[in-house]
């Protein structure tokens, strides 16, 4: 499940059930049935991950994607405004462009 | 014999460990001064320290009200990512700009061979350089530091901030002097701060544990009431405000009350009504009298109360509110010492899980116990005084 076939592209919709799986096992899913997860959701309004949180969520996109994206390189470089407004479209986005 | 300056700011973590190094250094026999905002500070100064209190003139308006600036840290409910942004605009960069001349001011009269200044008390740094003297940065809050390699952007968010600060003093420089290219003193040991490419001016000395000199009285007879009850402490620290604390100990209050521990909780006891019986509420505790007598600790992983909980090879439970906290509580959990819970998300049964983990599972209290060793070996406050001492023998030269 976590090895990617580099010629199957995933479309938006197969990225934000992604997405949602990493979110869940960063925050555990007990937090997550709870919430409501939309492309709209920001990471630190309304998910409530702190800094911690958002970093091991970028290191499991890059332990899924491997080298087709730079994931932790297009995060590092966001500053403090961008990374407090991220949401999760931003970053579906994002992996859709790179695929 | 020389002279040393400290220069604080009028917050409790970053002041304490000045605390122990300075007391080292007037043992010695040198002269030490501590320039800060806060007349509160005197009495806590050790004997012969001189209090360098940072005045302005009544007539300049401006300028009178100092007082805003000692608890503006306490007047925002702040959390996560946010936070670093209050922090810098709201706290650190106005109270650098407010102190900056009563620094200055002190640094001409006291005519310190060394300036030993705070990484977030900048003004320190910005100070001394323009009036010649030889500074050494202490870093109290070291997970900061981290955050170069964590979110390199939003750590130059941050040294954006205190470059701006800087030109406004006239230092041109296109870096952040916060942190002295002579001595920077990190008050953690690498082992806890984990790997990270650093100058060789950055020097790991472990932690500074302060031991207050103010007597605090304890109900130790209830502590040892229980027997085979297991104790733990519960602090979330000085700068949060009220509706942090009473959202935090109502969950402890569900998770601990019934539970075969005693429980003691740093807090004003008139937070609640009531208080379950195995509690002992009080606004503050002799912390390092007590933790040699305790299990383990729950906290929100101030650097402080997570050094001396590792120094005594407690484990513990981080619950990270803001600013470096999420970063403090994740290298508990990298060294294996602790587990950590979401401040906003947790509930009382995963304190309760948590807590009961930590207790039962005796690997966290082993790499506690392994970081405390790392701590000693980093050579703490005579290290700290030995390093300072050295650096302000060099003769300064002009340039």
């Amino acid at each position: 499940m976590d090895t990617l076939d580099s010629t199957t592209k995933l479309n938006s919709s197969e990225i934000f059930d992604l997405m949602k799986q990493f979110i869940t096992e960063v925050i555990g899913e007990e937090f997550v049935e709870e919430m409501e997860i939309t492309m709209e959701s920001s990471f630190t309004k309304d998910l409530e991950m702190d800094s911690i949180e958002i970093v091991s969520f970028s290191e499991k996109i890059k332990t899924h994607f491997g080298e087709q994206i730079d994931f932790t390189g297009w995060l590092s470089n966001m500053d403090l405004d961008e990374l407090i407004n991220l949401n999760l479209g931003t970053i579906v986005n994002y992996i859709e462009e790179c695929q | 014999m020389a002279r040393f300056v400290f220069v604080v700011p009028p917050l409790t973590g970053h002041i304490n460990p000045t605390l122990s190094i300075g007391a080292v250094l007037l043992q010695r026999g040198h002269q030490v001064g501590w320039i800060t905002l806060d007349p509160a500070l005197a009495p806590k100064l050790p004997k012969g320290g001189e209090l360098l209190l940072i005045q302005y003139e009544e007539t300049d308006l401006e300028k009178q009200d100092s007082e805003k600036y000692l608890d503006i840290i306490t007047k925002k409910i702040v959390y996560g990512i946010d936070s670093i942004k209050f922090l810098y605009e709201e706290v650190l960069i106005p109270l650098n700009r407010h102190s900056y001349e009563g620094i200055a001011g002190w640094l001409d009269r006291f005519k310190p061979d060394l300036v030993i200044t705070d990484h977030q008390m900048f003004a320190g740094a910005i100070a001394a350089a323009n009036r010649g003297y030889t500074y050494a940065t202490s870093v109290t809050a070291p997970a900061a530091i981290k955050v170069m390699d964590e979110l390199p952007k939003v750590h130059e968010w941050e040294m954006n901030q205190v470059i701006a600060l800087q030109k406004e003093f006239g230092v041109h420089n296109e870096t952040s002097i916060a942190c002295s290219g002579e001595l920077t003193m990190v008050l953690t040991s690498k082992a806890f701060f984990g790997e990270m490419e650093l100058p060789e001016y950055y020097r790991f000395v472990g932690p500074v544990i302060h031991q207050r000199t103010e007597q605090v009285p304890f109900n130790w007879a209830k502590l040892n009431e229980q027997e085979g009850n297991k104790k733990i402490l519960l602090s979330i620290g000085t700068t949060f405000d009220h509706e942090h604390k009473k959202s935090f100990f109502a969950k402890a209050i569900a998770a601990f009350e019934n539970e075969a521990l005693t429980v003691v909780v740093v807090s004003d006891p008139s937070l609640f009504e009531q208080w379950p019986s195995n509690f002992i509420v009080q606004r503050s505790v002799p912390q390092l009298e007590l933790l040699p007598h305790l299990d383990a600790v729950v906290c929100h992983g101030g650097h402080n109360t997570v050094c001396e909980t590792l120094t005594h090879g407690l484990p513990m439970v981080v619950v990270p509110i803001a600013y470096d906290q999420s970063h403090v509580a994740g290298r508990v959990v990298r060294v294996g010492a602790g587990l950590r819970l979401n401040f906003n998300r947790f509930k009382a049964k995963h304190l309760k899980e948590a807590v009961a983990e930590i207790l039962e599972n005796a690997c966290f209290k082993q790499a506690a116990v392994e970081i405390s060793r790392s701590f000693s070996e980093a050579g703490g406050t005579e290290k700290a005084a030995d390093l300072l001492a050295e650096l302000a023998k060099e003769p300064v030269i002009d340039c």
